[in-house]
């Protein structure tokens, strides 16, 4: 039964006929963003369709990123999934494995998309310079630190620049507030992505040109001693409540409230932060610890293998448009999601936007240091079975740094 | 009666047999089966013998799972008894305000464990929430997170008290039910003897209540092992996997880790431990039967 079941994975129920409404292909595209970013692809998505009149994207919301995926990969399995969707970069490597993804390069025009080379797929993977092309930048995005500019006034102190100026200027900024509440200095959610950005700024690597998974070795370590010495020792950092992004979305309501007063979060919350704040956003590169390093993050947009020829072609259309400097400029520009074209950045740099928007420079500029993920079909089960849980266990839990990380290392040399 | 053809009863038997085996034998058969595979749904399986269970074993997960979920068992059903009880006993009485009362208390029951958990969060927000704000302060300036949902030495207990929250005015009104169909002659009679109240509650209630409670500490145990809502909505399993409960845990292996093989042996694993906690059970009530008759 496993096998036929299996097989019947690897077909992925091809669907021969696609799906027409009111003479138009319907292309079905399934999202995972809420609040104002989910406001700005539907307007985006009803500018699409009302430009042209052979192609209907149908939009549909399929919660977080995580949940989105979960769905997509049990749709894929029961010959049920979309035309198509987007999904987080370190991703990618496995659905590409599992051949669920449409090859893009022959696709009208693929070649020619001017992407920020960081951003892209070649560009955000190392080792994957001869893959085929299976995503297409999207909402990309570098973790950024983010700092309440009346505060950083009110205590003298700039944005730090190094993990020791972190503690010191969250020192500063952690006050015990009216009421018994405290006003926490940092905070910062206890995730794999800024966990992966503090290994490379520790000087490690997720895995090591050998493929051998290190997990940045001591840098891996580091980063977690750190997070507890914040927590723990120093009592500086905002111990984060929840996972995944009901951690992320509790701590910017925090920090919108004053509770904290830095965070580290993604370029993504730029104008939402900047527009729900009762006081100056101020962002800034994350700090260096021997360098300066950060992880690229967000989505790319992928096409189902097993969708009909002609939605896959629709589809394609549909990225095409997206990916024109028009549509490039008023996604990022109102969400904080970074250009993914560089046509779209020197047009943003001649209308003076970064002037005006310095914030946005920041996030663009910190693509400089940006280092690629590996292009690792375990990246995925890396992240969210085995080091996400350890990041937890350590920083909440007290487990010991050198233990977890080497539990984890020898689990990701086991095969899933 | 005796059947007239010898294939009548199988008939009669038919229907519920064909929903036992498509909807319980054969899942189960297929994940004890599953279980030998690395399977992530979209990629060929592949035979991997009992490295899913040795995985599961190596780190201790396993038994972790399974201790966390029998504590948060235990607080809900211990919880849910005593307060069911004691709520029962308050309402026990006649005239509007208590029929309001009841209602009220039983109109958590009613709603929805998604809705239930989403207030409960609110609530226990360790920076606006009405009952978190309270506990931070009971808890004082060195506690290490802002929220118990964010402790993971009280992130269970905090779920297992919304578990009772919940749960206690469904067994308030099964209690109240029994407590309604004791005989007050009974009462009445060991009064008479001089009974005090407690000697009445302990002497005649607690006895006469001991098959219902029994019932409701069944369906309760029930409801808590299959928690899943209460979690995915409040925790996600964290901090720290503290509040990773067993279904929730498989849950994670399939959807979230992309491990079919994984998740079907923990599946296995969780369902050991029903067979074996039900063959206690049964071992208790047969005991307790016998010493009746």
């Amino acid at each position: 039964m496993i096998r036929a079941l299996g097989g019947l994975a690897l077909t992925g129920c091809r669907r021969a006929r696609p799906v027409y409404r009111d003479g138009r292909i319907v292309v079905t595209f399934w999202y995972a963003f809420g609040d104002v970013v989910r406001k700005v692809l539907l307007e985006l998505v009803a500018r699409y369709n009302a430009a042209q009149d052979r192609v209907w994207i149908d939009a549909v919301h399929q919660g977080d990123y995580f949940e989105a995926l979960a769905k997509l990969r049990s749709a894929l399995a029961a010959g049920t999934a979309p035309t198509m969707s987007h999904v987080v970069c370190e991703v990618l490597p496995y659905l590409a494995r599992a051949g669920v993804l449409e090859p893009l390069d022959a696709y009208d025009g693929a070649s020619e998309i001017p992407f920020v080379p960081a951003l892209d797929q070649r560009g955000a993977f190392a080792g994957a310079s001869a893959e085929p092309r299976v995503g297409v930048p999207f909402n990309r995005s570098t973790p950024i630190a983010f700092l309440n500019g009346e505060l950083l006034a009110e205590a003298r102190v700039g944005a730090p620049r190094t993990w020791d100026e972190l503690v010191d200027v969250a020192h500063r900024l952690t006050k015990p507030s009216p009421g018994g509440d405290v006003r926490w200095g940092f905070g910062v959610p206890l995730s794999w992505w800024y966990w992966a950005a503090m290994v490379g700024q520790g000087g490690g690597r997720l895995v090591e040109s050998d493929g051998r998974v290190s997990l940045g070795d001591a840098a891996g370590e580091e980063a977690i001693r750190f997070w507890q010495r914040l927590v723990q020792t120093e009592r500086v950092m905002r111990p984060p409540p929840g996972r995944d992004y009901q951690a992320w979305q509790s701590q910017s309501e925090t920090f919108l409230r004053g509770g904290v007063a830095m965070m580290w979060s993604t370029t993504a919350y730029v104008r939402y932060l900047e527009d729900a704040a009762r006081f100056p956003v101020v962002a800034a590169p994350l700090p260096r610890r021997l360098r300066a390093s950060v992880p690229t993050g967000g989505t790319m947009f992928v096409l189902m293998r097993a969708a009909p020829a002609e939605e896959k072609g629709a589809a394609w259309d549909f990225v095409r448009w997206m990916c024109r400097d028009e549509q490039t400029i008023d996604w990022s520009t109102r969400t904080g999601y970074l250009p993914v074209t560089r046509t779209a950045v020197e047009r943003l740099e001649a209308r003076g936007w970064y002037r005006a928007h310095p914030n946005d420079r920041v996030a663009y500029d910190q693509l400089a240091d940006v280092d690629p993920w590996p292009w690792a079909p375990d990246l995925f089960r890396v992240e969210r079975d085995i080091v996400e849980p350890r990041l937890e266990d350590a920083v909440l839990g007290g487990g010991d740094a050198h233990a977890l990380m080497d539990e984890a290392r020898d689990e990701a040399r086991r095969p899933a | 009666m005796t059947p007239r053809a010898r294939w009548h009863p199988w008939a009669m038997l038919a229907p519920s047999l064909v929903l036992l085996v498509v909807f319980f034998i054969v899942p189960i058969g297929v994940a004890a089966y599953e279980s030998f595979f690395s399977w992530d749904l979209l990629t060929p399986p592949r035979y991997v013998g009992g490295a899913n269970y040795r995985a599961l074993f190596a780190h201790g997960e396993v038994l972790h799972v399974a201790l966390r979920t029998l504590g948060y068992s235990a607080i809900v059903v211990a919880g849910t008894l005593s307060l069911g009880l004691a709520l029962a006993l308050l309402v026990d009485r006649p005239g509007a305000f208590m029929a309001i009362v009841r209602a009220s208390v039983f109109s958590a029951y009613v709603v929805s464990w998604v809705a239930v958990a989403l207030l409960w969060m609110w609530m226990l927000d360790g920076e606006s929430g009405v009952v978190g704000r309270w506990i931070r302060v009971l808890r004082g300036p060195t506690a290490p997170a802002s929220s118990v949902l964010g402790d993971p030495r009280w992130a269970l207990v905090a779920l297992a008290i919304v578990g009772v929250w919940k749960l206690a005015g469904y067994a308030m009104i099964i209690f109240l039910a029994e407590l309604q169909s004791i005989p007050r002659s009974l009462l009445e009679a060991a009064a008479l003897d001089g009974a005090s109240p407690w000697s009445r509650f302990r002497h005649v209630t607690m006895p006469l209540l001991m098959p219902t409670a029994t019932f409701v500490a069944t369906t309760t145990l029930v409801t808590s092992f299959q928690a899943f809502d209460v979690v995915r909505i409040m925790t996600q399993g964290g901090p720290a996997r503290a509040t990773e409960l067993f279904v929730y845990a498989i849950y994670e292996q399939i959807f979230l880790d992309l491990s079919v093989g994984r998740a079907s042996a923990l599946t296995m694993l969780f369902f050991g431990m029903l067979l074996a906690l039900a063959a206690v059970q049964l071992r208790v009530w047969r005991r307790a039967a016998g010493t009746a008759r």
